[in-house]
C-alpha cells in the first residue's frame, strides 16, 4: 500500500535546487571611481550614477566619494547598501580612535584597517569594490586598491567598479607610463595634469560604460586638506 | 558565646567567600554580559552593525554553510556579477645545502581580468619566517599577517624564535578550524631555526608537509619540470637562486595566469634576504638573447 | 557565555572540528523561531503574497506630495480595494509602502513603538523624518542580512524645520534622497515622466496634478493598479493624507473612430439579430449615453 510499492521503476530522487526562490542579497548598483596619487597630492574621481541592477537609474545624485578624515577618503562602487554599513562601520571605528588616541588615523593604517573590516565579512562579503586614497604622514600622495574580501595593495594609481576595465589601462599608459616607447617629459604628473587626466578619464567612462554618468565628484586631497569638486557627466 | 559567635562568623565567613569567589567569577564573565545586556535593551536590529565591533569576529551568512553560500548567491537568476576575489598563481620553494629559495610571480587575477602585476607574493611574516601566497589573496594575506602576530608573541613569550614546524603548525591549526568555509590559499612557510633550513606546505584544507620542493598554483607543474631537474643539495647560492627564478619565469611563459614580476628570496642562517625582482619580459630577453622591438621597457 | 559572537569562530581561538557543528551553530547563529528551511521552521518572505504597486513622490516649492493607489493585489487578483498604503509616523513623516503589506504592517508596529517610545522620553525633541527614514534602513538592511527581509520598497516624505524631505529605501537597504522617487512599477513609468516634469520652484497644485498625472499613466499600463488613489502632502502646515480619489480615466476617445471603422468593415453580420438602440449603447458604452 506504500507509494513505493506503486512505483514500477526506481526513479531517481529529484534534486530540489535550493536556491530557486530564495531572496537574492545582493544588487550591484554599478559606478565607478579611480584615484591618481603624486608626491605631494592625490586626485580621487566618482561618478554620482546610482543604477537599480538593471537598466534603470535610480538617482542621479548619489556621491560614492566619502572623507574619512582630513587626510583620507573612501571610494566605494558596487551594492549601495553594503557601501552605507561599510561607511558606518569605518565611520564609528575611526572617531573612536580619535577619542582614545587624541589623533587621526593615520592613511595607511585606515588603508589596513579597511581591509580587516573587508575580511571579516569574507564569509557574507560586502559588495563593495575600494579605494582608499589620501595624503601620508609625509604629505605623499597614496592609493590603495582593494577585492571584495580585503586583499589589498598601494599603488600610484588605481580603478574600481563597473568603468574599471575601460579605465585602468588608459592609467596604465598615461600614469604609469608602462610600455612607451618614449616617455615624453617626466615620470611623474602635476597636480594639474592628473586632475586634468582623471576627468578625461571618468567621462570617457561614461560614455561607455552604461552604469557610468550624470555627475561626478572630483576631490583632492593635500597637506591642506580634503577639496570636494563637481563634474558633469553626460545624462543619457 | 563568643566562641560560639565566632564559629558562626567562620562559617559565615567561608561560606562568603565560597560565595565571594563564585561572585567574582561570574563579575569577570559578567563583563560581556554587561556588554550584551545593553545592547539588548536597544532594537536589536540597529545595534546589530555596531554589536561586535570591539570584538573580532566573523559574520556568517544566513541559514547557509559558509562555504556553500556565495555559490547559492551566484546561482540566483537575479544575482549580479559574481565577485571574483583576487588570486595568487606561481610559487616555488626548495632546501638546498645554503638555506632556502623562494621565488614567486607577480601577477594577481580576477577571472580573466589581470587585477595587478606587481603583488608581493612573498610575505614576510617575521625577519626569520616567509610565507608565500597561491589561491585567495584575501586569505593568504590575512592569515599569515594573523601569524606573524602569534609568532611575535611566541617570541615574546619565549625569549626565543618560534621554529619553522610550529609556525607553520599554528597557521595549518587555524585553516582546520575553517574547513568548509570555503577559504583558498596554498602556502609554503620557510625559515631557518634551531634543526636548519625547513620548508613547510600548507594548504585550505589542513594539508601541512615538511619537503625538500614544492611549488603551489596554476603554473606550479611547469615550475616543477624546471625545477625538478635542475635540483641538487648541493648548489651554490647563487646556482639555487638562479634556479628558482628560472623555474618561475618558464611557468610564467607557459602559464597565462602567471606574470610580472619575478622575486626570489633566500632564507639564511642569519634570516631573510630579498635576492632579486626582475620583470618577466627582461628575463625573456636574457633567457633567449632576444632583442625586443620595444627596448625601453618602462614597466615600474 | 550568553554573548552571541562566541559561538562563531573566533579569530584568534583555536576551534577544532567546527564544520562538524555547522548545523548547531547556523541554528544558534539564527534568531528563534528559527528561519532555517533545513530545521523545518516558519517560512520567510521569499516571494511576497499580499501586495501594493508603485508610490510616487515629488518635493515642491515648500513640501512634498506623494501618490499610491489603494489596491492590494494577490497574485494577479486585485484583491482589496480600499487600503491605505500611506501611513502617518510622528509628527513630520508619512512613509508610503510598496511591496508586501504584511511586511509593512509589522515595520509599522517597529515605528509606532519607536515614536512611542520618542515622544515618552519627553526630552523637547522629536524624531526628525531624516532619523526615521535613517532607522528605517538600517532596519532594512539588517534583515536583509539575516536573509529574511521586509519585502518593500518604502517611500518617505516628511516636512521638519521648514526642509522638505524625501527619500526612499528598498528591501535590501538601499536607501537615496532626491527631488523625485518612483518605487516599483512606477520607476519605469513615472520617472521619466516626473524627470521631465520636475522643476523647481512648483507649486502645491502643480505637484498635485503632476503626480495624479503619473498615476493615471501608471493605471492605464500597470496591471497590479487601480485607478482609486490617496494623495499624502507634508508641508509646514502639518501632513494630510487625503480621502480616495476616482482618477478621471475617461480619456478613452481616440479608440472611437477605430471601433466605428470595424464596425463599417463586416462585422454586421452581428447585429443581424438586433438592429436597434441598445445595441447602439453596447458598442459604443458610456460616450453615446
Amino acid at each position: 500500500m506504500m507509494m513505493d510499492d506503486l512505483k514500477l521503476t526506481a526513479l531517481p530522487e529529484k534534486e530540489v535546487p535550493i536556491s530557486h526562490h530564495r531572496f537574492e542579497p545582493y544588487v550591484d548598483n554599478g559606478g565607478t571611481v579611480l584615484a591618481v596619487a603624486g608626491s605631494n597630492y592625490c586626485i580621487v574621481a566618482g561618478d554620482t550614477r546610482m543604477s537599480d541592477g538593471g537598466y534603470g537609474i535610480q538617482t542621479r545624485h548619489y556621491t560614492k566619494v566619502f572623507k574619512l578624515t582630513d587626510k583620507c577618503v573612501i571610494a566605494t562602487s558596487g551594492m549601495q547598501a553594503d557601501t552605507i554599513a561599510l561607511r558606518k562601520r569605518l565611520d564609528t571605528q575611526l572617531r573612536q580612535y580619535e577619542r582614545d588616541h587624541g589623533k587621526s588615523m593615520s592613511t595607511p593604517a585606515i588603508a589596513q584597517f579597511l581591509s580587516n573590516t573587508l575580511y571579516h565579512k569574507r564569509f557574507f562579503p560586502f559588495y563593495t569594490f575600494n579605494l582608499v586614497a589620501g595624503v601620508d604622514e609625509d604629505g605623499i600622495g597614496c592609493v590603495w586598491t582593494y577585492d571584495a574580501v580585503g586583499s589589498h595593495e598601494r599603488v600610484r594609481f588605481s580603478s574600481q567598479g563597473s568603468g574599471n576595465q575601460l579605465i585602468q589601462p588608459l592609467l596604465d599608459n598615461q600614469v604609469g607610463k608602462f610600455n612607451q616607447q618614449i616617455v615624453d617629459g617626466p615620470r611623474e604628473l602635476s597636480a594639474e595634469q592628473a586632475l586634468s587626466l582623471v576627468k578625461d578619464a571618468i567621462t570617457s567612462a561614461g560614455e561607455r560604460d552604461i552604469y557610468t554618468g550624470d555627475f561626478a565628484d572630483i576631490v583632492t586631497i593635500d597637506q591642506k586638506g580634503v577639496h570636494f569638486e563637481k563634474f558633469d557627466l553626460k545624462l543619457d | 558565646m563568643m566562641c560560639e559567635e565566632a564559629m558562626i562568623d567562620r562559617d559565615d565567613y567561608a561560606k562568603r567567600v565560597r560565595k565571594e569567589r563564585k561572585n567574582r567569577i561570574m563579575i569577570e564573565i559578567n563583563f560581556d554580559k554587561i556588554s550584551s545586556s545593553i545592547d539588548s535593551n536597544h532594537e536589536e536590529d540597529i545595534t546589530r552593525d555596531l554589536k561586535y565591533l570591539s570584538t573580532t569576529h566573523f559574520e556568517l551568512p544566513p541559514n547557509s554553510k559558509p562555504g556553500e553560500f556565495l555559490d547559492q548567491v551566484w546561482d540566483h537568476p537575479n544575482a549580479p556579477k559574481p565577485i571574483e576575489m583576487a588570486h595568487g598563481t606561481t610559487t616555488l620553494a626548495f632546501v638546498f645545502n645554503g638555506g632556502v629559495i623562494v621565488a614567486v610571480d607577480s601577477k594577481s587575477t580576477q577571472g580573466s581580468y589581470v587585477a595587478s602585476r606587481t603583488v608581493k607574493k612573498v610575505i614576510e611574516i617575521t625577519p626569520n619566517l616567509l610565507g608565500t601566497m597561491a589561491g585567495g589573496a584575501a586569505d593568504c594575506s590575512f592569515w599569515e599577517r594573523e601569524l606573524g602576530r602569534r609568532c611575535r608573541l611566541y617570541e615574546l613569550r619565549n625569549k626565543e624564535l618560534i621554529s619553522v614546524a610550529a609556525a607553520s603548525k599554528i597557521l595549518a591549526n587555524i585553516v582546520y578550524s575553517y574547513k568548509g568555509y570555503g577559504l583558498s590559499m596554498g602556502t609554503m612557510i620557510t625559515g631557518w631555526d634551531k634543526t636548519g633550513p625547513c620548508l613547510y606546505y600548507v594548504d585550505n584544507d589542513g594539508t601541512r608537509l615538511k619537503g625538500q620542493r614544492f611549488s603551489v598554483g596554476s603554473g606550479s607543474t611547469y615550475a616543477y619540470g624546471v625545477l625538478d631537474s635542475g635540483y641538487k643539495p648541493d648548489l651554490t647560492d647563487q646556482e639555487a637562486q638562479e634556479l628558482g627564478r628560472r623555474a618561475v619565469y618558464h611557468a610564467t611563459h607557459r602559464d597565462a595566469m602567471s606574470g610580472g614580476f619575478i622575486n626570489v628570496y633566500h632564507v639564511k642562517e642569519t634570516g631573510w634576504v630579498k635576492i632579486s625582482s626582475d620583470d618577466c619580459f627582461k628575463l625573456y630577453q636574457k633567457y633567449y638573447n632576444v632583442k625586443p622591438i620595444n627596448d625601453n621597457n618602462n614597466n615600474a | 557565555m550568553s554573548s552571541e559572537h562566541f559561538k562563531y569562530p573566533v579569530f584568534g581561538q583555536v576551534d577544532y572540528f567546527k564544520y562538524n557543528n555547522v548545523a548547531s551553530q547556523l541554528a544558534s547563529h539564527t534568531p528563534s523561531p528559527s528561519h532555517s528551511q533545513e530545521l523545518g521552521a516558519k517560512k520567510r518572505t521569499v516571494d511576497p503574497i499580499v501586495t501594493g504597486t508603485s508610490v510616487i513622490a515629488i518635493k515642491y516649492n515648500g513640501g512634498v506630495v506623494m501618490g499610491a493607489d489603494t489596491l492590494l493585489s494577490y497574485g494577479s487578483l486585485a484583491r482589496f480595494n480600499n487600503i491605505e498604503r500611506m501611513k502617518k509616523f510622528g509628527k513630520s513623516t508619512i512613509i508610503g509602502a510598496g511591496g508586501e503589506y504584511s511586511d509593512f504592517q509589522n515595520l509599522s508596529q517597529v515605528l509606532d513603538d519607536l515614536v512611542v517610545d520618542d515622544g515618552c522620553t519627553d526630552d523637547g525633541t522629536t524624531l526628525s523624518t531624516t532619523e526615521i527614514w535613517n532607522y528605517i534602513a538600517r532596519v532594512m538592511y539588517n534583515r536583509r542580512n539575516k536573509g529574511d527581509p521586509y519585502w518593500n520598497s518604502l517611500v518617505v516624505i516628511g516636512h521638519d524645520n521648514n526642509k522638505s524631505f524625501l527619500g526612499k529605501v528598498d528591501l535590501v537597504g538601499t536607501c537615496y534622497q532626491d527631488n523625485f522617487i518612483a518605487s516599483g512599477y512606477g520607476s519605469h513609468i513615472a520617472l521619466p515622466l516626473l524627470r521631465k516634469a520636475y522643476k523647481e520652484d512648483m507649486t502645491l497644485d502643480e505637484a498635485k496634478t503632476l503626480i495624479q498625472d503619473c498615476l493615471r499613466v501608471l493605471f492605464y499600463r500597470d496591471a497590479r493598479s487601480s485607478r482609486f488613489i490617496q494623495l499624502s502632502i507634508a508641508n509646514a502646515d502639518g501632513l494630510v493624507i487625503t480621502e480616495q480619489i476616482a482618477l478621471d480615466t475617461d480619456k478613452w476617445d481616440s479608440g472611437d473612430s477605430a471601433k466605428k471603422k470595424k464596425n463599417q468593415d463586416g462585422r454586421k453580420k452581428k447585429n443581424n439579430y438586433r438592429n436597434d438602440s441598445t445595441q447602439v449603447i453596447l458598442e459604443y458604452g458610456h460616450n453615446v449615453v
